[in-house]
């Protein structure tokens, strides 16, 4: 259990910057976008209006239907924590595609070997990192961020003489959103999980460059399985391996599409459509689909392959 | 457990390519054992069996532990050096010591906390802001704190200057080595590691061509400075090679007994790189 955590702090380590950094910056950069939305107006404003405009905008959010501010920043918060999770799924991706071969490639795994640590654990410490780690390191950057979000929407409102905690503040759904983004990187994790097995045993077993192999041997399976299909039975419509790894892509980026069913159709997300308490409920009924528990098959017999490779294969 | 190492009819073929050919060989505790061959004759390929980091046929047994099997377990009792500059480069001297500790049940922090104090090695450094014989120090220091009973050095001062490879020894043998350790050695530069050995193990194409401690090595090879005057009398002993240095001819001869060789001559002790070129050669004619 000790040599499982420093495994953990040292993927921690080792990846800090894209895990930690990452929310972090995409939060600074909205904040900014919204500092310079704010500064423009208010300067056309000034020049055309006098500034009353503002005023009257701030007005007219007082007075507003506390329902209707409350949907718009659903809207908000659900629509950042939708990009967040589509970045997350990149900086995964490429995480694990690294993971068991970059330390191959530098030599440095023969020091990770030179250690009391099974090849079982290091493989498990990764995939770990990607499912559990790394989502909970991205949900703290993104409170963060939305907290300073917030912030800086209050001192705006107090400038300009109002109060931000009946307009702003008490109309947050902090637990339903937040929730939603937790639980959203729980539905992407358990979808994406045999894409993260394909990525750790293309990791593991590539000598040269996992990308090719992770990428198109998939594809190549499903070209010959769309040919096959279209020459052998004259089924030309017919594409099922690609309609399964792009149904686990798209749900590996975008969790909060709708979890209930496995088209293509409703993989399309609307965060005007939905609020977070609908969204978690769909995304978790979605969990039940027996498609999951295909995925999961493949998934552990990936990572068993990649364990497998990792024992003997200790160069590129 | 009377071996910390033992090989029996170790076999290693990739493809077609048998890597090692039925190698015995037995390593017992308190020895450093120099494993010399030239590039490519499956030292590398042995030690990495020994290390658990490839499988392997035949019976071979490190302290008692299949290797590949236990590769985890064995590493609590045993650890290498297996390239220099193999420490990775992204993390600080601080986080490798916290990962070490945490992981490794037989490794002293403060211990390697102290022998870091001796070098330039700052524990904020990280490891790619290290010169290659920094990066050695460290590994050095980091393995010397892990109380293990089997240590392995692969090559380990590949490219470090001269100062740091008598240093990175010096260190070994004076603030590591004891009776209850054994340290198996490779290295190309033969001379730098002989004085201390206990044993060299010689290995050709996979097989084992030579296994004996220094001190059968002494009482069983000579090397001879041979006069004009003895050059007809000492070519009937079969020298196993000769070189001409001043007007002298430097000969090594297999002897069972000094007594006949000293009449030929000034008698030295041979070098372990004379030696390995000389039973090198000795192969390729037979």
């Amino acid at each position: 259990m000790k040599t499982f955590k420093a495994l953990l702090i040292r993927e921690y380590w080792e990846h800090r910057g894209a895990f930690l950094k990452t929310p972090l910056i995409i939060g600074a950069v909205f904040t900014v976008i919204l500092l310079l939305g704010y500064l423009t107006t208010d300067r056309f404003d000034l020049k055309l209006n006098s500034g009353q405009a503002v005023e009257f905008g701030v007005k007219a959010l007082e007075n507003m239907d506390p329902a209707k501010i409350q949907a718009g920043i659903d809207i908000f918060m659900l629509s950042t924590e939708s990009l967040y999770h589509f970045v997350l799924f990149i900086i995964i991706f490429f995480f694990l595609l690294g993971s068991l071969y970059d330390d191959r490639k530098d030599g440095s795994i023969l020091f990770w070997k030179s250690l009391p640590v099974s090849d079982t654990q290091t493989v498990l410490s990764k995939l770990v990192t990607a499912t559990v780690v790394a989502p909970l390191i991205f949900t703290a950057g993104l409170i963060v961020s939305h907290l300073v979000f917030f912030l800086l929407t209050s001192i705006l409102l107090l400038l300009h003489g109002a109060n931000p905690f009946t307009i702003l503040w008490s109309n947050i759904n902090y637990f339903t959103n937040w929730g939603a983004f937790l639980v959203g990187c729980l539905a992407q994790a358990v979808w994406a999980l045999p894409v993260y097995g394909w990525l750790l045993f293309s990791s593991s077993f590539s000598k040269r460059r996992p990308f090719l192999l992770a990428v198109f041997a998939p594809m190549l399976a499903g070209f010959a399985w769309y040919w096959y299909n279209a020459l052998v039975n004259l089924d030309v419509i017919r594409i099922g391996v690609f309609k399964t790894i792009g149904l686990l892509m798209a749900k590996g980026l975008q969790p909060f599409t709708s979890g209930l069913g496995f088209t293509v159709e409703e993989i399309d997300f609307d965060p005007s459509e939905r609020t977070g308490m609908e969204l978690i409920q769909s995304m978790l009924s979605g969990l039940t689909n027996p498609s999951v528990y295909y995925g999961l098959i493949f998934a552990v017999v990936a990572v068993a392959l990649a364990i497998y490779v990792r024992r003997f294969r200790n160069a590129t | 457990m009377s071996h910390i190492l033992s090989a029996q009819n170790v076999n290693k073929k990739y493809g077609n390519f048998q890597a090692l050919k039925n190698v015995n060989i037995d390593i017992s505790k308190g020895k450093i054992v120099g494993l010399i061959g030239p590039n490519g004759a499956g030292k590398t390929t042995l030690l990495k069996s020994v290390l658990g980091l490839d499988s392997c046929d035949g019976e071979l047994k490190v302290l008692g532990i299949d290797p590949y099997k236990k590769r985890a377990d064995l590493m609590k009792e045993i650890c290498f050096i297996a390239d220099v500059a193999v420490l990775p480069k992204w993390i600080k001297v601080s986080q490798l010591l916290q990962f070490t500790e945490q992981t490794h049940p037989n490794f002293d922090v403060e211990q390697a906390k102290y022998f870091l104090t001796k070098t330039k090695i700052k524990m904020n450094h990280k490891v790619k802001e290290l010169s290659k014989g920094m990066t050695a120090q460290l590994h050095l220091a980091l393995v010397m704190s892990i109380d293990a009973k089997l240590l392995v050095l692969d090559e380990p001062t590949l490219g470090l200057d001269i100062l740091f490879r008598k240093q990175f020894y010096d260190n070994l043998l004076n603030d590591y080595f004891d009776n209850e350790r054994t340290i198996i050695i490779t290295t190309h530069q033969v001379e730098e590691i002989e004085h201390i050995l206990t044993d060299v193990v010689f290995i050709r194409e996979g097989e084992i061509v030579l296994n004996a401690n220094m001190d059968e090595l002494t009482n069983s090879y000579f090397e001879v400075m041979v006069n004009q005057d003895h050059y007809e009398e000492a070519m009937k002993h079969k020298p196993l090679t000769m070189r001409k240095v001043f007007g002298k001819y430097i000969m090594l001869f297999h002897s069972h007994s000094r007594d006949v060789i000293e009449t030929l001559g000034e008698v030295q002790r041979p070098s372990v790189s004379d030696l390995f070129v000389a039973l090198m050669q000795e192969e390729e004619q037979a």
